[in-house]
């Protein structure tokens, strides 16, 4: 009978493997554990994060007080790949375990397709207007971008654009005080296939938040964008710069 | 001279169709190709459609007095209609009102009212759509349905005659008489003749409807007058006798329009109709008791109402794009609450409710509700779509889209949500638009930066990426609405200057030098000098954040 037991826990903990974080596993072979991400576009923050990549479930928090030191240049090279929807392939039909080596890179063996452009991007309560221009240039297709000045009403307005599905990312800009409304958030985010942002104030990373990732930006005068790694499902913090 | 048209011959032949002047008196006998739609008209004669379309108005006569309905003839008021008693004492159509006085001397005479008949006919024709999608309107007093796609459904031609029948006398009240043959004008002669409640007259080959359209007499051909006058004094009273005359001798006297019209009762001749196109709209009103004071009551109110809308579109197989609900209350205006759907919507009453009562909840109500309405707009054919099996189907499709949009618009307002799209503009703040969100990836697809721009314009693509680079180097991520006031003191310039002295045919004119500039705190800005001068003081503005 234990046999048995032990026998469904393996089996159960094998097919929900891509979910769970095992911490014996942390080590060489952390790669095995945590599914795939979506690469930010810079390779030195891509060796900092589990999948390699934005993790395509579960809310990542950004937090930084000041504006304009690259706080969207983080994300729009991740918005870009969505919107030329290649590197979106791999999320909805995932190997049943991806690869030991770790070399499970998103799209492969996927036919190769031109199936339109991806889901829609929503900001919500974005700060300030979203230049449309300055998006083409970063080769984001502006024709897909929903913009939902949502103040008050932030995490309900992303709430929405999560589980409506009709959206590959939702970004959002709110500093949510009740921790319900950041778990329901992250719950939201974990059963969508999007890629969840939140943007809020440093001063956040201080108290404890259900996000997978959390990622603290500092522009440090001439040395240009630090990205410190807060907290990270299945990773380890970590201090990358960007530079300018 | 050959006949127009022989009895059928044992044997099957039928006449052909005509792709020859008509004129000519030979009929081909050559067997019909079988490409010819099949068709089957049943026809719809309201005898008494005049006096149907004021009946309202004539029950609430006081007295009760015998009635005819006139019109303004060559010589002064002619009686059109009149009801039985009237006709029993001898009044009849085309009387004059002085004649007809005379013999019915209490006789109420009633103005003829064009537009209650059209409306009547109409609603026949709203009946009607439900037995077929081909209807077509036949004024003053016919409706045309094709049913030969019907008749299997409803169990036969006379299953299918007792519906209507019993479907137009709820509806409207009115008498009707039927027929179906497989020409449309046939069947309307024959359901313009013989006596009310008679079964209706069945043709359904095409062969056989000269020789049963030979018994009718010329008045149900509607033909001129005079020409039916003419007829008769050489004897020819019935569309028979008409049939026997020869052709060209035929349309020489009376002209190829009649010659037409027996070519296509008799189905020679092909005749298309023009589809009845319903024009209608969905209102239901509902009163409340006692009155409602908050929205969460008026919601359970509009439950019903949103039912019968439903109901209604799921008949016809149309969808709304916009409802209204009034609220009505005891002395203040009504309360009017629209709701606009990004996309028009079917019998989704569930879809419907959630986003009403999203707009009710926001409502404050000035008073109580004494009573509710709901009113659709025009009604839309609906797209049939395919449904994505897959999430990312679904997602790609942007399907949901609409829905979401419309639940962050119930709660935040019409302008809270918006696509963008760039526009060929200098000015950074004209170079931008709030546009509706792009249901489809076409749509969207048609915005694109200023790389796509150089793109369409024959360079190379090697040239559209160092825009795209010059790009996102000269224009920041975020734009401020309102450009602020700052100083430069302690900013360290990167780029720049850019002029940008544009637009002074539109009355926003600039003369700008915009700069890149990074803060000590490392933030990257876009700032302007303006060179014509100080505005309010400040010489240099902030525009936009590189973030």
């Amino acid at each position: 009978m234990p046999e048995v037991v032990k026998a469904s826990v393996e089996q159960l903990l094998q097919r929900h493997s891509a979910r769970l974080w095992r911490a014996r596993e942390t080590g060489n072979g952390a790669a095995a554990a945590v599914p795939t991400g979506l690469p930010t576009g810079y390779a030195a923050l891509d060796r900092c994060l589990p999948g390699a990549g934005w993790p395509r479930q579960g809310l990542i928090e950004i937090l930084a007080d000041q504006r304009g030191i690259g706080e969207l240049r983080l994300l729009l090279p991740a918005l870009a790949a969505l919107c030329r929807d290649e590197v979106a392939a791999g999320e909805v039909y995932p190997s049943p375990r991806p690869d030991p080596a770790g070399s499970a890179h998103a799209g492969s063996g996927m036919p190769p397709h031109d199936r339109g452009s991806g889901g829609w991007v929503a900001w919500v309560s974005p700060p300030f207007r979203p230049y449309a221009p300055s998006l083409a240039a970063w080769g984001i297709d502006v024709g897909r971008m929903l913009i939902v000045n949502g103040a008050g009403t932030t995490e309900w307005a992303m709430d929405q654009a999560l589980r409506s599905e009709s959206c590959s990312a939702v970004l959002g800009w709110a500093n949510p005080r009740d921790p319900h409304a950041l778990r329901r958030l992250q719950l939201a985010a974990e059963a969508s296939h999007s890629l969840a942002v939140l943007y809020r104030p440093l001063q956040a990373g201080l108290t404890p938040s259900p996000a997978v990732l959390r990622l603290a930006l500092l522009g440090g005068g001439t040395e240009g964008l630090q990205v410190r790694v807060v907290k990270s499902r299945g990773g380890r913090p970590a201090t990358v710069n960007l530079g300018h | 001279m050959a006949p127009l048209a022989r009895p059928p011959s044992p044997h099957r032949v039928r006449v052909t169709p005509a792709f020859r002047p008509s004129s000519l008196s030979i009929p081909s006998r050559a067997p019909l190709a079988q490409s010819r739609p099949r068709e089957l008209w049943l026809a719809i004669h309201l005898p008494s459609l005049l006096l149907d379309s004021l009946r309202d108005v004539v029950l609430v006569l006081p007295g009760r007095p015998p009635v005819a309905i006139v019109d303004l003839g060559r010589n002064g008021k002619v009686v059109r209609a009149c009801d039985e008693a009237v006709r029993a004492a001898g009044v009849r159509e085309g009387m004059s009102i002085n004649a007809a006085l005379a013999l019915v001397p209490g006789l109420h005479a009633l103005a003829r009212n064009a537009r209650r008949e059209r409306q009547l006919l109409e609603a026949v024709a709203q009946r009607g759509v439900r037995f077929t999608p081909r209807v077509s309107l036949e004024p003053p007093d016919g409706v045309l349905l094709e049913v030969r796609g019907s008749l299997r459904l409803f169990g036969g031609a006379s299953q299918l005659c007792l519906r209507l029948q019993q479907e137009l006398e709820n509806a409207t009240g009115v008498a009707v008489r039927f027929a179906i043959t497989p020409s449309p004008l046939a069947s309307l002669w024959f359901a313009r003749t013989g006596p009310l409640g008679a079964r209706p007259v069945f043709v359904r080959h095409r062969d056989e409807l000269a020789s049963r359209l030979a018994s009718l007499p010329l008045g149900c051909t509607r033909w001129p007058e005079r020409s039916i006058e003419v007829l008769g004094t050489m004897g020819v009273r019935t569309v028979g006798e008409c049939l026997r005359l020869p052709r060209d001798g035929f349309a020489r006297r009376f002209g190829q329009e009649l010659l037409a019209t027996l070519d296509r009762a008799t189905g020679r001749v092909q005749e298309p109709r023009a589809a009845y196109a319903a024009s209608e709209r969905f209102a239901a009103r509902r009163d409340l008791e006692p009155e409602a004071a908050d929205t969460a009551r008026l919601g359970l109110a509009l439950d019903p109402l949103l039912a019968e809308l439903c109901q209604f579109l799921r008949e016809r197989g149309r969808g709304v794009q916009a409802i209204e609900v009034q609220l009505r209350h005891r002395a203040v205006p009504v309360t009017r609450v629209r709701l606009r759907f990004v996309q028009p919507v079917g019998a989704q009453p569930r879809r419907m409710a959630e986003l009403l009562r999203e707009r009710l909840a926001q409502l404050v109500l000035p008073q109580p509700v004494r009573s509710v309405r709901l009113l659709s707009g025009p009604l839309i054919e609906l797209q049939a779509d395919a449904i994505g099996l897959f999430a990312r189907d679904r997602r790609e499709s942007g399907e949901n889209l609409p829905q979401l949009v419309e639940r962050l618009r119930a709660r935040l307002g019409n302008d809270a949500v918006h696509g963008l799209t760039c526009v060929p503009e200098h000015r950074p703040e004209a170079a931008w638009r709030a546009v509706e969100p792009a249901a489809t990836p076409q749509a969207g697809r048609k915005a694109r930066g200023p790389a796509a721009m150089t793109r369409q314009s024959t360079t190379s693509r090697a040239e559209a990426r160092t825009a795209n680079a010059e790009a996102r180097r000269t224009r920041p991520a975020w734009l401020l609405d309102q450009p602020e006031p700052c100083t430069v003191d302690r900013l360290v310039f990167e780029e720049g200057p850019e002029c940008i002295e544009s637009g002074w045919w539109d009355g926003h004119d600039v003369a700008r030098d915009y700069y890149v500039a990074r803060n000590p705190q490392g933030a990257r800005l876009w700032v302007f000098r303006n060179r014509r001068g100080t505005i309010a003081g400040a010489n240099w503005f902030l525009h936009g954040w590189f973030a």
